[in-house]
């Protein structure tokens, strides 16, 4: 094993230190048109009109592109897991947020590509539009997704994702205390410094070649065969030199629009999207309102833990159902709670379309509950780093779903950060280590939960 | 109008109001200053400027007035990598590579006019320059091996 | 907007400059290019004819006659090794390309808006007493700075002096904690001969004198939102950056 523990060189770093690195942006292909695309100037509105034909006439337009061109015009970034699809490529009968893709122009440089967007006549009947999840579900507020306000497709057609686990019932009767709180984090957007950018060349063997900067190559590479209704093989992707992704590269952003443009036109298009694109349209990570309530004994047990979720999934539901899945799996953090009842909701919003960004839908949730913990100690009177020492999870505790940790590295890490701040623990919880919870670090309530760590 | 890039004189076609960023890019096909934000704000267009580093990005063709420019490709080659860049290399001073270009020509100009750069001599050189990967500890260690390593 | 429809005019002295200018109707003036140029590239601006000012002759910063005379074309970090509280606002403009390019000029004739914080020099040279030498409808005219900004945009700025006279100044600011500065509400003061001149930016669309600070009250002029703070905030701050730069000034 040559490489483990070794200081390798990147082998990109040479290319990236004498500006040889090649991102899309850099490909020179002659004949590239400029693309631009026809977004939505409101949050939500059905589309009354749509006209391209003063833009389609233009000098030095080579293509317009409508949901009309598109094949496969609806198709999700689960749909190949069989999950149904809810989000059009372009937008074909109503718009449900600012900044929504309606139509996609190529033309020979950028001003005629500007000039034509503008020469697209849209009319649009603006709707009520909805920002704040947590209303999704009161008798009043407008609809703004087909499937209702928050997602149902869930497996066996739930619209909740949950966990039960033991007896919640049992462990609030049994708490000296509840302690709850309310955790929000806001929507973060990845800002990578490169932005959003695509290249799509129709070759002549009646293939597409398209530069991508997504981070899931053959992802992207299925999604825009499904779009165009292609066999992949008619498709060749390269990529892999992305200026910063952090999630934000994930969904296909830029790809199946250009491709379009470069099969109707019959030249490489290449669309580049500014920073102001960048913060308003591409995806973001969610914003989420996450409500704890912990039953507690006075020395510190955490018994039981009801949680609800609110993720704001944006307009569509993207990869949403997988991030509160994901965070309802380590809703519990790095703590072995044995009672749990959880509902997460994917909720639509008239904001932008949310998506990955680093550590998707567990973030906000180890947030949370760090922040929980501190409130916990803090009502109890008891040291901070003790409770969480007591709670943290050992080998073969099971997670919120089921899971038995091997190898967890919580009780070393804890009484690390105590020792570089200078913390004075006391010689039972220096003591603690991640073996298997045995004696007084066994009570009744946690033996019930304790699994099998597979070897 | 005349513009000289990495020692080279091109006749250059471009509206006087376009930028030295799109004259590189688009009509010399030297891309390495990057289109990160076109705004001034972020730093992947800086290109020294006669030695100085300035946003092409924001710098008028007809600003220039004969001016030599030097872009990241002018400063070393994989076969002859500059103090900078080598130090760059080695101390993981890059991760994706796009605010590189950038980094690397202001931190040239920085260890031309100051030999040895304080910390906080190097934030202000590097202070218009966003690295969305890093976290800017490694790209500090760089300048600092460079520094450390100038053989002049 | 496109380029080739725009007519460029490169003036190589003052008085070309002012000609090119006439009365300023039509005319987009391009000093260091760090407003104009990422207007341009965003779509804000279509200008017909541009003015670009490169070699107009406008730099330079001049002592005499009592009075310091600092050129429309002087970059930004020409100022700061200067007099204060000039120096510390320039200091915090930006970055170090960012100051090397922007100009006096330019930041004083920039307009802050509801996404862009601009002006930075301006609250610093309205309470050194500056006045505005500049050009267009009706010829030449010089007036004080503050009457200069009140008035709106429509000429073309020449150069700024104030007294080469000695002073207490002070300057307290709330920047945007980043070493590439935005300045969400600074506030200069300086006293030259006993009077004592105050004055705030960040509060709106150019800097504005606080006469009412001067003559010894609370300060008396409304923040509003932007994209860096709201107006609740710059508000609540205002009184504190308004003590501080009074303190400091009674310190020097």
């Amino acid at each position: 094993m040559k490489a483990v523990g070794a200081r390798l060189p990147r082998y990109d770093g040479v290319a990236h230190v004498t500006g040889k690195s090649v991102f899309v942006d850099d490909v020179r292909i002659p004949g590239t048109l400029c693309v631009k695309a026809l977004r939505s100037p409101l949050h939500h509105a059905g589309i009354v009109s749509l006209d391209t034909s003063k833009a389609e006439k233009m000098p030095g337009v080579h293509a317009v592109v409508t949901h009309k061109d598109v094949p496969l015009n609806v198709y999700g970034h689960l749909s190949a897991l069989g999950i149904p699809a809810d989000e059009p490529l372009l937008a074909e009968d109503d718009v449900r947020w600012l900044g929504q893709p309606i139509a996609a122009v190529a033309a020979e440089d950028e001003d005629t590509a500007l000039a034509a967007v503008e020469a697209i006549k849209l009319d649009l009947e603006e709707r009520p539009a909805v920002f704040d999840m947590r209303i999704a579900g009161d008798p009043d507020a407008p609809q703004i997704h087909h499937w209702g306000n928050w997602y149902p497709h869930f497996e066996a057609e739930m619209d909740v994702r949950q966990i039960r686990k033991g007896d919640i019932d049992a462990a609030f009767d049994a708490a000296d205390v509840i302690v709850s709180g309310v955790y929000r984090p806001a929507a973060i957007e990845q800002a990578p410094l490169e932005t959003q950018t695509g290249l799509a060349v129709p070759e002549a063997d009646g293939r597409i070649t398209v530069y991508s900067c997504t981070q899931a190559l053959y992802f992207s590479m299925g999604v825009v065969a499904a779009h165009l209704q292609v066999p992949l093989n008619r498709l060749k992707f390269v990529g892999g030199t992305v200026g910063g992704g952090f999630g934000g590269k994930v969904d296909t952003a830029a790809e199946a629009i250009c491709a379009l443009l470069a099969l109707k036109g019959g030249r490489p298009c290449k669309w580049r999207w500014t920073r102001e694109e960048e913060f308003l349209c591409s995806s973001t990570r969610a914003a989420w309102h996450i409500e704890i309530a912990d039953a507690v004994t006075k020395d510190g047990w955490i018994l039981g833990r009801k949680t609800l979720t609110l993720h704001d999934a944006g307009a569509y539901a993207r990869f949403s159902p997988y991030g509160v899945t994901k965070h309802s799996f380590h809703h519990t953090g790095a703590y072995s709670i044995p009672n749990l009842h959880f509902d997460g909701y994917v909720v639509f919003t008239n904001r932008s379309p949310t998506s990955a960004m680093r550590g998707y839908g567990v973030t906000s949730v180890s947030f949370a509950t760090e922040v929980h913990m501190s409130r916990i100690a803090k009502e109890l009177g008891i040291d901070p780093f003790e409770i969480r020492l007591k709670n943290a999870n050992r080998i073969a505790d099971t997670s919120p779903n089921g899971i038995a940790y091997t190898d967890p590295s919580t009780v070393p890490t804890i009484q690390a950060i105590a020792e570089a701040i200078g913390h004075e623990l006391p010689a039972e919880y220096r003591a603690m280590t991640p073996d298997p919870r045995e004696g007084d670090l066994l009570p009744e309530h946690l033996a019930a939960q304790v699994g099998e760590v597979d070897h | 109008m005349k513009l000289t890039v990495n020692g080279i004189g091109h006749e250059v076609e471009s509206h006087g109001l376009q930028s030295l960023l799109y004259v590189l890019r688009e009509e010399l096909g030297i891309t390495s200053p990057k289109a990160g934000c076109v705004q001034g704000g972020c730093g992947a267009c800086t290109v020294l400027v006669d030695g100085e580093p300035r946003r092409s990005c924001l710098t008028p063709l007809a600003a220039l007035n004969g001016a030599a420019i030097t872009t990241l490709e002018g400063l070393g080659t994989p076969e002859s990598l500059s103090v900078v860049q080598a130090a760059f290399h080695e101390q993981y001073g890059s991760q994706c590579g796009f605010c590189t270009p950038g980094m690397i020509v202001a931190t040239t100009a920085l260890l031309e006019r100051t030999k040895k750069p304080t910390r906080h001599d190097i934030e202000q050189a590097l202070a218009g320059h966003y690295c969305r990967c890093t976290g800017y500890v490694k790209i500090v260690a760089s300048v600092e091996a460079a520094a450390g390593g100038a053989k002049k | 907007m496109v380029l080739a429809d725009v007519t460029l005019v490169v003036p190589t002295s003052v008085d070309e400059a002012l000609a090119e200018f006439g009365d300023g109707k039509g005319v987009t003036v391009v000093a260091g290019g760090t407003v104009v140029m990422a207007d341009l590239a965003a779509g804000r601006l279509r200008p017909k004819k541009a003015l670009l000012l490169s070699r107009a002759g406008l730099d330079g910063i001049t002592r005499k006659g009592g009075k310091v005379t600092i050129g429309a074309m002087t970059p930004v970090a020409a100022l700061e090794d200067g007099d204060e509280p000039l120096a510390t606002a320039a200091r915090h403009l930006g970055d170090v390309e960012i100051r090397a390019q922007a100009t006096v000029g330019g930041n004083i004739c920039s307009e802050a808006s509801a996404e862009a914080p601009r002006g930075d020099l301006q609250a610093a040279l309205i309470v050194l007493g500056a006045t505005v030498r500049s050009g267009g409808k009706g010829g030449e005219r010089t007036e004080p700075l503050e009457d200069f900004l009140a008035k709106g945009a429509g000429r073309l700025v020449l150069d700024v002096s104030y007294d080469d006279a000695p002073r207490q100044t002070g300057y307290a600011a709330a920047w945007r904690p980043h070493a590439h500065h935005y300045t969400i509400l600074a506030v200069a003061a300086a006293r030259q001969n006993g009077d004592l001149r105050v004055a705030a930016t960040g509060l709106g669309p150019h800097a504005v004198r606080l006469t009412s600070v001067e003559e010894g009250g609370d300060a008396a002029v409304e923040a509003r939102d932007d994209a860096l703070a709201s107006a609740w905030y710059r508000q609540h701050l205002l009184p504190r950056l308004v003590g501080r730069a009074l303190a400091d000034l009674e310190e020097a």
